[in-house]
């Protein structure tokens, strides 16, 4: 037990360290630019840190050979980063700089960095047979755009290909953001109109959000069973009690070996339905009563009151929720993954993410996946800028 | 005479009606009830049916019995999970990676919100769009790199290596919702302080940091529940069962054998447990949190 506090202790200690040097060699350029002494102390100074930062982190085996580079590398870059604090800078906005370096730094190396690495991955070759020597090496060999052509002519997986897996994650992402947001309208417009026990319903409802997910998706899992899963258990009963549904084909259906897609999207949009529910119940909530006793008076009908007065009220609500709720469907590796995932896994249910995931920890295709995981960025991206543009000009529209 | 008739008959059929509109009424709220009921049976039902596993004897775990109480309950299930597996491994080594992510995960954020949310800066918009397009990358994407960093520099299998790989993942969120609460606190609080003579960092640390207690503690509890629930980073990352977290082991108890179902259903109620309590707890705020975050957005 003592060990995994010393492992702790020693990582507080690091970050500590780390934190200290960053904010010591700002505060140096920040406060030190005007002194004669400040570039040649300056390249002194970050030198010596770098080289010892690097013995440090190789264990005190070093090749004196790259150390030298390192070091020469350094004294340049620290060259042109002193100029810059000297004839740019000068001292200006320290305080909000020192104040972001360390969250700076962490994004920036895990991050920004990452993706940088996998830019370069993409157009090298990184697979299972070259890790080895890529490991002792650090090189790889240079083969363009051969991953990114690979990914549209063959699967990304063993069978299914990239157009259906890019089909299938537009299916998955309109059907699930579908069911959550009218789900969710539904168990919100219940709520609301009840006065006596709103809190325990509230509460109760919100349980499949309030599990953990890995807890909550693999006991669904379980629940759709063949066998002894409570869907089939439910069915066979169902067929049981009243003979003519079994005539009609109603009966125990192979969940997950035949219609994993469908498995998916049920436990999905049971997870998604109290979060929608929850935000709109907060959005109907705010709305204020006068606007339905004005509009029954004039003798509007239900539908129309929800028309007229409930969706655009509740729009500024409704607009990021659905939003989040795209982007979180549309990237939803777990549920797909924990379902499917087991080895001999099928692919039926795959969306691009959990695609990517898969062809990168479970086929092993390391540069094949940075290309493919680049592809799907792109798609992302596309669409996000597509979305807010379009959600911008409807917006003004109601403004 | 006759008027008095006719006032007393209208009466009568104003009552009538009324009555007809109350007994209306009463059943419109009976058939609101009855639809919650049944919803929040579906919603709730799987975690019954995960005590109900946990509690079946070792005999009849795979069976096709709904009863929530099964015949013979015991708690045989839950002795074998502490006995059988690495479960107390995996509960520590959970917790110390999430309370490691999360403390870090807070101090970064806050001091970078309090830059973006008191000082102006060059590049201070570009810097909350970046924050903002980080949310756009693919899951997934960076596992990759980061799995191929993790391994370089041996940390595979270590704390540090998990804590490396979780700690800026919820980085940009948090910044967000710190921000936006920090934007509330009126300035005069901080001037004032600086006018009595304390540093600019001693106004954020003395004045700013307690007055956000709120905000802070949403933080955490994001970065908390984000770490505690992941899962794809942790299976690339350890291999090594000992070092596994619990969602890690969970997976391979109801993955490997029906026969495990039992153990796999008791470890789950234990963990889910707390996390649902603090979860319902502090799930108006967290809300309140994340609709702030994205409405500003």
């Amino acid at each position: 037990m003592l060990a995994p506090v010393l492992q702790v202790l020693q990582f507080a200690l690091l970050i500590a360290a780390a934190v200290a040097v960053l904010e010591g060699w700002l505060h140096y350029h920040f406060t030190r630019w005007e002194k004669s002494w400040f570039l040649p102390a300056g390249v002194l100074g970050t030198v010596t840190l770098v080289m010892a930062g690097a013995a440090a982190s190789a264990g005190g085996l070093v090749d004196p050979g790259r150390m030298l580079s390192l070091g020469m590398g350094t004294a340049a870059a620290e060259c042109l980063v002193a100029l810059f604090f000297k004839h740019v800078v000068r001292g200006r906005h320290s305080l909000p700089i020192m104040l972001l370096a360390p969250a700076a730094l962490g994004l920036g190396l895990l991050i920004a960095y990452p993706l940088v690495f996998e830019v370069y991955l993409a157009f090298h070759d990184l697979k299972l047979t070259t890790i080895m020597a890529w490991s002792r090496t650090g090189e790889l060999p240079f083969v363009g755009l051969k991953h990114f052509k690979k990914v549209f002519t063959s699967s990304p997986l063993s069978e299914v290909s990239f157009w259906q897996l890019f089909l299938r994650t537009v299916w998955w992402t309109f059907i699930n953001v579908f069911f959550h947001v009218a789900g969710g309208f539904v168990m919100a417009l219940l709520l609301n109109s009840v006065t006596r026990g709103k809190g325990l319903y509230r509460m109760l409802l919100i349980v499949p959000w309030a599990m953990p997910q890995v807890v909550a998706v693999l006991a669904m899992r379980g629940e759709f069973h063949s066998q002894y899963g409570f869907v089939n258990v439910m069915l066979a009963k169902l067929a049981a009690w009243l003979p003519f549904l079994g005539d009609l084909g109603v009966g125990p259906v192979q969940w997950l070996g035949q219609h994993p897609f469908l498995t998916c999207t049920i436990i999905n949009v049971w997870l998604g339905i109290p979060f929608m529910a929850v935000v709109i119940l907060g959005g109907l909530q705010s709305i204020s009563r006068h606007y339905y006793d004005a509009a029954s008076l004039d003798g509007a009908s239900a539908f129309q009151q929800f028309r007229m007065i409930t969706l655009p009220l509740i729009r500024p609500v409704l607009a990021p929720a659905v939003t989040l709720g795209t982007v979180w469907t549309f990237n939803n590796i777990n549920v797909i993954y924990l379902v499917t995932g087991q080895a001999g896994g099928t692919e039926d249910a795959d969306i691009l993410v959990s695609a990517l995931y898969k062809a990168a920890f479970a086929f092993y295709r390391y540069s094949y996946s940075a290309a493919f995981a680049l592809i799907v960025f792109l798609i992302l991206f596309t669409f996000s800028m597509v979305w807010l543009k379009w959600s911008k000009g409807t917006e003004s529209h109601y403004d | 005479m006759t008027e008095r008739g006719a006032r007393t008959a209208g009466l009568l059929t104003s009552q009538a009606i009324l009555k007809a509109h109350h007994r209306r009424e009463a059943l419109k709220t009976a058939l609101v009830h009855g639809a919650l009921i049944l919803a929040c049976a579906v919603c709730v039902y799987p975690l019954l049916r995960i005590l109900a596993v946990s509690l079946r004897p070792g005999d009849r775990i795979i069976s096709t019995d709904l009863s929530i109480i099964p015949q013979g309950a015991t708690m045989v299930s839950y002795a074998r999970v502490f006995a059988e597996t690495h479960f107390l491994f995996w509960l520590w080594n959970s917790l110390v990676i999430t309370v490691a992510t999360s403390l870090v995960g807070v101090a970064l954020a806050s001091t970078a919100a309090y830059a973006f949310s008191r000082f102006k800066f060059p590049g201070q918009r570009l810097g909350l769009s970046l924050l903002l397009g980080t949310q756009m990358l693919p899951a997934g994407m960076l596992i990759l790199p980061l799995f191929l960093m993790i391994m370089r520099l041996k940390l595979m299998n270590t704390y540090l290596g998990m804590v490396i790989a979780y700690s800026v993942s919820s980085l940009p969120f948090s910044i967000w919702i710190l921000k936006g609460y920090f934007d509330t606190i009126p300035r005069s609080l901080e001037e004032a302080a600086l006018v009595d003579g304390t540093s600019v960092f001693g106004a954020f640390y003395r004045i700013v940091l307690p007055l956000s207690t709120p905000a802070l503690a949403i933080a955490f509890l994001f970065n908390f529940t984000q770490a505690w629930n992941e899962y794809l980073v942790a299976r690339v990352i350890l291999t090594d069962s000992y070092k596994y977290t619990w969602t890690l082991g969970l997976f391979d108890l109801q993955g490997q054998y029906l026969t495990q179902w039992g153990m796999f259903a008791a470890a789950s109620l234990l963990v889910t447990i707390p996390v649902m309590a603090v979860f319902l707890y502090s799930s108006k705020w967290l809300l309140t949190g994340m609709t702030l975050g994205g409405v500003k957005g």
